[in-house]
């Protein structure tokens, strides 16, 4: 197979005289790979005289948008790569471009071409340079804010007037951003800078736009272009063009992407393969312990992120499906098991491992969900699975993710395929929901005393033994933290496995969540068992946590472990270093005797039959060493 | 780099533009080349400026008459530091 990347164009003359279909598949390949604008708007001139000579497209003809550009630039090139995009999407248009600068009067005017044309949809770019506070920098704050409202107004009347009149869809551009120093950091200071005023201006336009207004944001198209890489002054002189030629190629892809948009619903299942996807590895051969998943390597954090973006997906409404070339029992076994994932079986409407082609269980969901197999997405490492569902389940979108997983949410969230359309009474409804929660939010806020505080993190905390799962995360947390670490002992993940298997020792991690977010593992105790006394040989804790009264539980934890095990006094020691100062007095806040006190050491006891748990905010969901 | 050496290298990219083959000359000017329309020539020239490194100053590629006129600008630009 041709790659779109290396000069399509030279393949793509050569299909084209031999009068070959695969003209067409290379075409659609080599549009969405073109960034820059000649490639792009020689591939259209190549769409054209393919079109001249009938060479026939693979899809059947539609019947045409009707599309109106107007604005205060130059609409020319911009129109025809919009109309070389939309063809390539399918949606082949009929075009109607207003002439430059004239939108206003094309608008206002009944008897204009633009409603002799009848357009279904409206491209719109208003000039920018009417999008400029005319008074001072100093004005009054409020002044600017009416000006730059009276802005957004006269481009939704604008907007109105034309849906009115027409019927039609209306998409406009918003304005784009300065991109040079002028005003230095006073820019910023006023709304009177072009800066701010445009900044305020699109803001409000987007939050004011009546579901018929779709914004084309072309402050986030520069801003993901690069501010100076869109600008092009010469270009404006010489042809009165709004921007660079990339930025134009940008804000084509855009109108396209929006038009499409309006015709085509967004996508409902993301379908996922497993090994390499949502973690490194193959947990088949690499077991629950082996794979890469969680914040213990870079790998590891890269997959995490990828799941929390996937979770992401499914808050906004994408259903999600697994397909995965597996035994089913080890495929499930990380999303019931692995501490460190965050998708779980109840995220998963329809989970397929098995030795199918995935094309045949991509195509088995389809009547299982009461969904067409358009409105699937598959996404997955491998090329070759990747391949057999383009051939053989064609209506699926495939994504193949590329070689490094930190740039794996990346590609999901350029993908495209899951945005929300347009606002819905339902989402309006919803408003009143957000408010009450905000109310909470704000009552929080007020919480004086630390009690109540505490009470309303709603924090659970999992004591867990050592486990084999845990053992890098344990190693790392032992090798690193430094400052509430009471003894310093440095332990490889031989070494705390050494300790997991010695009966002597009472080894135990905590995990802690709040209504916040999930913190992960936080705490690790290490005791060893010498006679009647415990002797705490690791006591170390993330800051992240400090005072939120995991020490007490831990504590308790300690006691109670001693008191299973027989024992009836605990004793701890403290190892000064440099960094472990704030753990000092611990022992002594949390109830030990010092008794015995060095340079080097300091050593606590507290004996068991004076001691009562300390009773804590914390939810405890499980205990180390008993059953799940 | 004289200008036989640049309309050696503007032949490359007009074999690209183009569908049709183009022999370049010095003579030769947009009005003998069918293919040649407003819209061509503005990828025309992100090609060149692209190609040859260079940015021609505003209006001025509009003041070359013909491909030998064209080469001597390119020519110009070139030679600034």
């Amino acid at each position: 197979m041709s790659n779109p990347h290396q000069n399509p164009i030279g393949e793509l003359k050569a299909l084209l005289l031999s009068g070959d279909p695969r003209f067409w598949d290379l075409l659609d390949r080599a549009t969405r790979a073109a960034r820059d604008f000649e490639e792009v708007f020689l591939l259209s001139a190549l769409r054209k005289k393919a079109q001249a000579r009938k060479l026939s497209p693979p899809k059947p003809a539609k019947e045409k948008i009707r599309l109106a550009i107007l604005g205060g630039y130059s609409l020319y090139p911009l129109h025809e790569l919009i109309e070389h995009l939309c063809e390539m999407e399918n949606l082949p248009v009929e075009l109607w471009q207003g002439d430059y600068d004239n939108y206003i009067s094309e608008i206002m005017d009944e008897n204009s071409g633009l409603y002799e044309f009848a357009p279904q949809v409206i491209f719109l770019l208003p000039a920018e340079r009417r999008c400029m506070y005319t008074g001072k920098l100093t004005d009054a704050r409020g002044a600017q804010q009416a000006e730059a409202r009276g802005v957004v107004d006269g481009l939704l009347d604008l907007a109105r007037r034309v849906n009115e009149k027409t019927g039609a869809e209306v998409i406009t551009t918003n304005f784009m951003l300065p991109a040079r120093h002028d005003l230095g950091a006073y820019r910023s200071r006023t709304l009177g800078s072009d800066w701010s005023f445009r900044k305020w201006v699109n803001l409000e336009l987007g939050l004011a736009a009546p579901a018929y207004l779709h914004i084309c944001d072309w402050e986030f198209l520069a801003h993901r272009l690069g501010g100076l890489a869109g600008r092009d002054e010469r270009a404006w002189f010489e042809s009165k063009q709004p921007c660079s030629s990339a930025l134009l190629v940008e804000l084509a892809r855009e109108a396209a992407q929006l038009i499409a948009s309006l015709k085509r619903a967004p996508k409902k299942v993301l379908v996922l393969d497993l090994d390499n996807t949502l973690w490194g590895g193959v947990v088949a051969d690499d077991g629950l312990e082996g794979i890469e998943l969680g914040d213990t390597s870079p790998r590891g954090e890269a997959f995490k992120a990828f799941q929390k973006y996937i979770v992401s997906l499914k808050q906004r409404g994408v259903l999600l499906a697994v397909c995965s070339k597996n035994d089913f029992a080890k495929a499930a076994e990380p999303f019931e098991r692995h501490p460190d994932m965050v998708l779980r079986m109840e995220d998963i409407v329809c989970f397929k491992a098995n030795w199918e082609p995935k094309s045949e269980n991509i195509r088995a969901m389809a009547p299982e969900l009461n969904l067409g197999l358009d409105s699937f997405v598959f996404v997955d490492d491998n090329p070759a699975e990747i391949e057999i569902v383009r051939q053989f389940a064609p209506e699926v979108t495939t994504i193949l993710l590329g070689p490094d997983p930190a740039d794996y949410v990346a590609q999901l969230a350029d993908c495209r395929l899951f945005e929300p359309k347009s606002i819905t009474g339902e989402d309006a409804q919803r408003t009143s929901q957000y408010r009450s929660d905000a109310q909470r939010k704000a009552l929080e806020a007020t919480v004086t005393d630390m009690v109540s505080y505490l009470e309303s993190l709603q924090m659970e905390a999992v004591i867990s033994e050592f486990t084999p799962v845990d053992v890098p995360r344990l190693s790392q947390l032992i090798n690193k933290s430094n400052q509430f670490n009471l003894t310093t002992r440095r332990r490889s993940e031989a070494e705390v496995i050494a300790v997991m298997n010695d009966p002597n020792f009472a080894g135990y991690s905590v995990r802690l969540k709040d209504r916040f977010g999930d913190h992960g593992l936080i705490g690790i105790v290490i005791g060893e068992k010498c006679g009647e006394t415990m002797q705490v040989d690791t006591w170390l804790m993330s800051c992240r946590v400090l005072k939120r009264q995991v020490e007490e539980e831990t504590l308790n934890e300690l006691v109670r472990l001693t008191q299973a095990r027989g024992g009836r006094r605990v004793k701890g020691i403290y190892l000064p270093t440099a960094k472990n100062e704030m753990v000092r007095d611990f022992y002594s806040r949390m109830g030990f005797t010092l008794i015995a006190e060095s340079e080097t050491k300091r050593e606590f006891e507290l004996r068991l039959e004076s001691f009562q748990p300390v009773p804590t905010k914390i939810k405890i969901i499980r205990r180390a060493y008993e059953p799940s | 780099m004289n200008q036989a050496e640049v309309i050696a290298q503007l032949q490359s990219i007009f074999d690209t533009v183009f569908l049709e083959p183009v022999v370049l000359t010095p003579a030769i000017s947009a009005k003998d080349v069918p293919e040649w329309d407003s819209l061509t020539h503005i990828s025309l020239m992100v090609a060149v400026e692209k190609s040859f490194g260079v940015r021609f100053r505003v209006g001025e590629v509009e003041n070359a008459k013909n491909i030998g006129d064209f080469a001597d600008l390119i020519l110009k630009r070139k030679q600034e530091p």
